[in-house]
């Protein structure tokens, strides 16, 4: 019985240090007096891996100017060795809490959205306009860093483009004439079945697709291809998803053309989760692939110092702009992402933060930041700076993509949607199902991921 | 016992030299040791084949996801990382992390196995439910809220704190397993300790300890090497870049869109790994005599 | 800790403390593990418990003002085509790969190494153990480029002039299973040798006088003896499989489709790729569950065992 009374103490002990705990945890929301540390001290949040060390570089270079430049204050780096999910998981969580929340962050433009929803970031509007550099920025880069109320809070640092990366070589071998540029759809398709017939053991185009290619076949097949429709997944004026449409079906029979027409890769190549590496590293250098539907950084891998050098890169490839479905005006298209600067909504120096973001913004710095990491550049006297065009031979045909391109949705459902999309690609590549099957299961999963409310039937 | 040379060499001999009641299972004894040999060797090779990319990947200038014997053999995979704040430091967390988690769990989960396993008591049946409860966890599931619990209570971006969380967080299977360890050590030694007057803690420590020390050994390599291969409650739980452990660095290696350096990668593996191979080797050599790995040889 | 002092008055301990003196004693040494469990693992659970009832979300509005939905992620989780297969898939994995695999397999390993050359034992223990200290995701790479198309295990079949299989996509369960049950039999192996090391020679010895075959010795005499240690390992080795996700989602990324997908690939999905940690949570809470109905089984072989 006495054991018994000890029993209850401990467990009314441990009790109270378990309420206590969640008590205290409850509470964290609401401690909004940011206790954030010293005045003088800018904490920046950035991504870098051994392969992307360039954000490092910049933000040591922005440092070393920064505080020569602003006696008295810190910059602190807060670098997250960590990839794709990992680092947004990451950020979230130190946004979370306003006293870890970074003052400075990198945020990838199609985060802005969610996170711009979720408070993490400050509109950046009233300080745009004072920064005379401002104007230079092309407008698809300035609307990429807005958020879901119009309102800006990211300044890009660089974007991408994506287009078709055909083999020369091989092209020549199956006897199709270079340069090449495909005016439809058909025209691609046509480029692959003749690549099949010639060279058998050659994969004629890679485009990627299915779950487990994951954000890489919604954006870079998927939406590339609706883009060269006339319909669109989301409609910008009435904010609404649109179900249904035309451009969706014909998009997924191309992926389904592709699949089950036999001029793609197997697929178990396809749902392989190491076929970007397979595409970068094996298949594009040693010939196996002709053509790639694949993104602007790609060259990235093969120059001297990247993780697959290929010097002759450059000889062997051409590079190709992704058709309209039918050759309608503009004639061509192509997606974009990229990542930006961005500032904490809580932080406690908003004016010293935003100093920091405009010295690593510098037109050296974005040029620099942008031959390195082979990004397209949004700054119109970085564009035309020849050492910038100099620099790698693909950046002139990518740079005048920007022209044609396009973003993506990023409203905060959009990672949601975007597996829907990779369920409807995936079930038409395997045949599981059939083209209209797999849209009208799309277009069920976009009502029940954002309610009937804020989707829309294609006109 | 008799003593036999340490000598590798001499391991037969040795055994045949040492006393056998029966002599009569001798032949039995030794098809059954060629039979053991056999399929050991067969099992070992089919285990260390998946290993042998490492190896080849490491040595190579441009290796790939193929095991492939390099065209030219090369070291630049090594010396890349041969980096103290890529490589140096990162290890020297990890044995702080993974080695403090593991004493301190072996340390709380003995004082806590030994009343569990010595005495009835009315707690243990529902502590060692609560505990088994424990095992189950999906910590990454539950990193959120950890992760505001260290801000509140300022342990966020401490090695210590980090320390802490990792063993309560081993410290379930832990406890689990150093009670089943403990149950096996005979209570009749004890019993003549206490008559002796020695109290619990002193025949803890002094008799129970000492004559589980295979058990401990299987526990603290277990803690420390979950600890050693964590890599999210260290990422979650740790904001300087010179706190990190090795488990986080290593995931540099993994570039942007889908490229890695496989042989960055694969080197950075093998010398992660060592430090942990050596703690398994040493750990079974010192454990002497009760190990099957160690044979004959009493520590 | 080997200092702290005998109580004075233990002249006498262990049988007649006054009662309630003995118990606190006896209850002291739990209290520093419990208390660290308390602060860092009941709070968290409570609130994460509380979450699966919630809308919260890593990001988007929902990550300031979540609300309470009651049910609704349990209901569209078990609505989801994908929960049942992952339910499956986690069963299956959990049981062949742990229960079967790494069990019997480092059970075998374990008996071998105590009739075999000590040299051997211990180069094929250091290798079987290599493959569990190493960093489950290279772990992964490592198995995944043994199972690919064009991987070694298919280059060796070739070699022996039988077809290339595509492991991966064809068998991707089997494949993962077998994966796992290489990585993990480490574990069961080491704590078997620890045990085995307990079973005194003797009784081995007397069974061999007796005429007791090989077999029939491993049955009756050997295995009765670490009946405990089985059960536990089992324990312990079905709970850990239960929460593997690297070494599934770099080999198959839980595909093709969803053939290979367990429930903490399915959390992961939800939890981190799309933020819904409520969402997420809540299948962390089935996962928990399905850890408890197999621990009930062990509980029970444990019991009878006691008795």
């Amino acid at each position: 019985m006495k054991t018994a009374r000890k029993l209850m103490a401990t467990k009314v002990l441990s009790l109270g240090i378990a309420l206590g705990v969640a008590a205290s945890l409850t509470a964290c929301g609401s401690s909004d007096s940011a206790s954030g540390g010293d005045a003088k001290t800018i904490k920046v949040a950035y991504q870098t891996t051994a392969t992307f060390d360039q954000m490092q570089t910049l933000m040591e270079t922005t440092k070393k100017q920064f505080e020569a430049a602003n006696p008295g204050v810190t910059v602190e780096l807060q670098p997250v060795q960590a990839e794709g999910a990992d680092y947004y998981t990451k950020l979230a969580l130190m946004n979370k809490s306003s006293e870890t929340a970074p003052d400075v962050q990198y945020e990838d433009t199609f985060k802005i959205q969610s996170d711009a929803a979720a408070g993490y970031l400050l509109p950046l509007d009233d300080k745009l306009a004072g920064w005379d550099d401002w104007k230079l920025y092309a407008d698809g880069a300035k609307q990429a860093g807005q958020g879901p109320d119009g309102k800006t809070y990211g300044v890009s640092l660089g974007t991408d483009t994506r287009g078709i990366w055909y083999n020369k070589d091989l092209f020549a071998q199956a006897g199709i004439a270079v340069p090449w540029q495909p005016k439809t759809w058909a025209d691609v398709m046509t480029a692959a079945k003749t690549v099949k017939e010639k060279l058998p053991d050659v994969i004629p185009l890679n485009m990627y697709s299915g779950k487990t290619a994951g954000e890489a076949a919604s954006m870079q097949t998927f939406e590339m291809l609706m883009s060269g429709t006339p319909d669109w997944l989301y409609d910008y004026d009435t904010k609404k998803w649109v179900t249904g449409s035309q451009g969706f079906k014909d998009s997924l029979q191309f992926v389904s053309d592709v699949y089950q027409g036999g001029v793609g890769p197997s697929l178990q190549q396809a749902l392989d989760p190491n076929i970007f590496t397979n595409v970068t590293a094996e298949w594009l250098p040693k010939g196996k692939l002709a053509m790639a539907l694949d993104g602007s950084w790609q060259s990235a891998a093969w120059v001297d110092g990247g993780t697959a050098p290929w010097p002759q890169w450059d000889q062997t490839l051409g590079l190709a702009a992704m058709p309209t479905q039918n050759g309608q005006a503009p004639g061509s298209t192509s997606m974009s992402g990229g990542w930006t600067l961005a500032l904490g909504k809580n932080t406690a120096n908003p004016d010293l933060a935003f100093k920091f973001l405009t010295t690593a913004m510098t037109k050296e710095n974005a040029l620099s930041y942008d031959i390195d990491n082979s990004q397209i550049a949004v700054r119109s006297d970085v564009a035309a700076d020849p050492s910038y065009t100099k620099a790698n031979p693909s950046f002139e045909f990518f740079s005048q993509l920007v022209d044609v391109t396009h973003f993506r949705p990023a409203t905060e459902d959009y990672s949601q949607i975007s597996n829907a999309i990779q369920v409807a690609m995936e079930a038409v590549m395997t045949g599981q199902s059939s083209v209209s099957d797999a849209a009208a299961a799309y277009d069920q999963a976009v009502i029940k991921i954002v309610g009937q409310d804020k989707t829309q039937a294609a006109s | 016992m008799t003593a036999p040379s340490p000598d590798v060499a001499t391991a037969a001999l040795a055994d045949a030299t040492s006393p056998r009641p029966v002599s009569m299972s001798a032949p039995n004894r030794r098809t059954m040791r060629w039979l053991s040999n056999g399929v050991l060797i067969g099992v070992g090779l089919l285990f260390a084949l998946p290993l042998v990319w490492l190896i080849t990947a490491s040595l190579d200038a441009k290796p790939s996801l193929a095991i492939a014997v390099p065209d030219v053999i090369t070291f630049d995979n090594f010396r890349a990382i041969f980096d103290p704040k890529l490589t140096f430091k990162p290890l020297w967390n990890s044995v702080l992390l993974s080695g403090g988690t593991a004493i301190l769990t072996v340390i709380l989960a003995a004082l806590a196995a030994y009343p569990l396993s010595r005495y009835r008591m009315r707690v243990t049946r529902p502590f060692l439910y609560a505990i088994l409860f424990g095992t189950c966890l999906p910590i990454t599931a539950m990193m959120v809220p950890v992760y505001s619990l260290f801000v509140q209570i300022k342990l966020i971006d401490s090695l210590p704190g980090t320390t802490l969380f990792m063993t309560a967080s081993s410290l379930p299977i832990a406890i689990w397993m150093l009670k089943n360890f403990m149950d096996s050590v005979p209570i009749e030694l004890e019993e003549a300790a206490w008559v002796d007057g020695a109290s619990s803690m002193r025949t803890l420590s002094r008799i129970v300890l000492p004559l589980m020390r295979p058990g401990i050994a299987v526990v603290f390599i277990f803690v420390f090497i979950q600890a050693w291969g964590n890599f999210f409650v260290p990422f979650v739980l740790l904001l300087s870049p010179s706190k990190q452990p090795a488990a986080v660095s290593i995931f540099n290696f993994f570039g942007s869109n889908g490229s890695i350096a496989y042989g960055q990668l694969a080197a950075y593996s093998i010398v992660y790994s060592l430090p942990v191979l050596a703690l398994y080797v040493l750990v079974q050599r010192g454990l002497g005599g009760s190990s099957a790995l160690a044979g004959a040889v009493k520590g | 800790m080997t200092t702290l002092a005998p109580t004075p008055e233990s002249t006498r301990p262990a049988p007649r403390a006054t009662a309630r003196g003995r118990s606190a004693r006896r209850t002291f040494p739990l209290l520093p593990a419990t208390i660290l469990l308390a602060v860092f693992l009941l709070g968290p659970i409570v609130v994460s418990l509380y979450g699966s009832f919630t809308d919260a979300t890593l990001s988007g509005t929902t990550a300031v003002s979540s609300s309470f939905v009651g049910l609704d992620n349990y209901v569209s989780l078990f609505k989801d085509a994908d929960f049942p297969v992952a339910i499956i898939n986690t069963v299956l994995f959990v049981l062949f790969s742990a229960v079967v695999g790494q069990n019997v397999i480092g059970l075998g390993l374990a008996l071998l190494m105590r009739s075999a050359n000590r040299v051997v034992a211990a180069v094929v223990g250091t290798v079987v153990v290599t493959a569990w200290v190493l960093p489950e995701i290279v772990a992964a790479f490592a198995a995944y480029a043994f199972f690919r198309d064009d991987g070694s295990l298919n280059t060796a079949l070739g070699a022996l002039g039988a077809s290339p299989i595509s492991w991966l996509y064809e068998h991707p369960m089997i494949i993962v299973i077998i994966a796992n049950a290489w990585r993990g039999t480490a574990f069961s192996m080491m704590v078997y040798s620890a045990a085995l090391s307990e079973v005194p020679p003797e009784v081995t010895e007397a069974a061999q006088m007796d005429g007791a075959s090989g077999a029939k010795q491993l049955f009756w005499v050997t295995l009765p003896m670490i009946r405990r240690t089985i059960a536990t390992n089992s324990m312990i080795v079905t709970l850990q499989t239960l929460s593997v996700f690297t070494l599934i989602f770099v080999m198959t990324g839980g595909g093709p489709g969803v053939a290979s997908t367990t429930l903490p690939i399915l959390a992961y999905q939800e939890a981190f790729k799309f933020g819904q940690l409520g969402f997420g949570t809540a299948i962390a809470t089935i996962m928990l569950i399905v850890g408890a109905i197999f621990s009930v089984f062990y509980i029970r072989a444990l019991r009878t065992e006691v008795k």
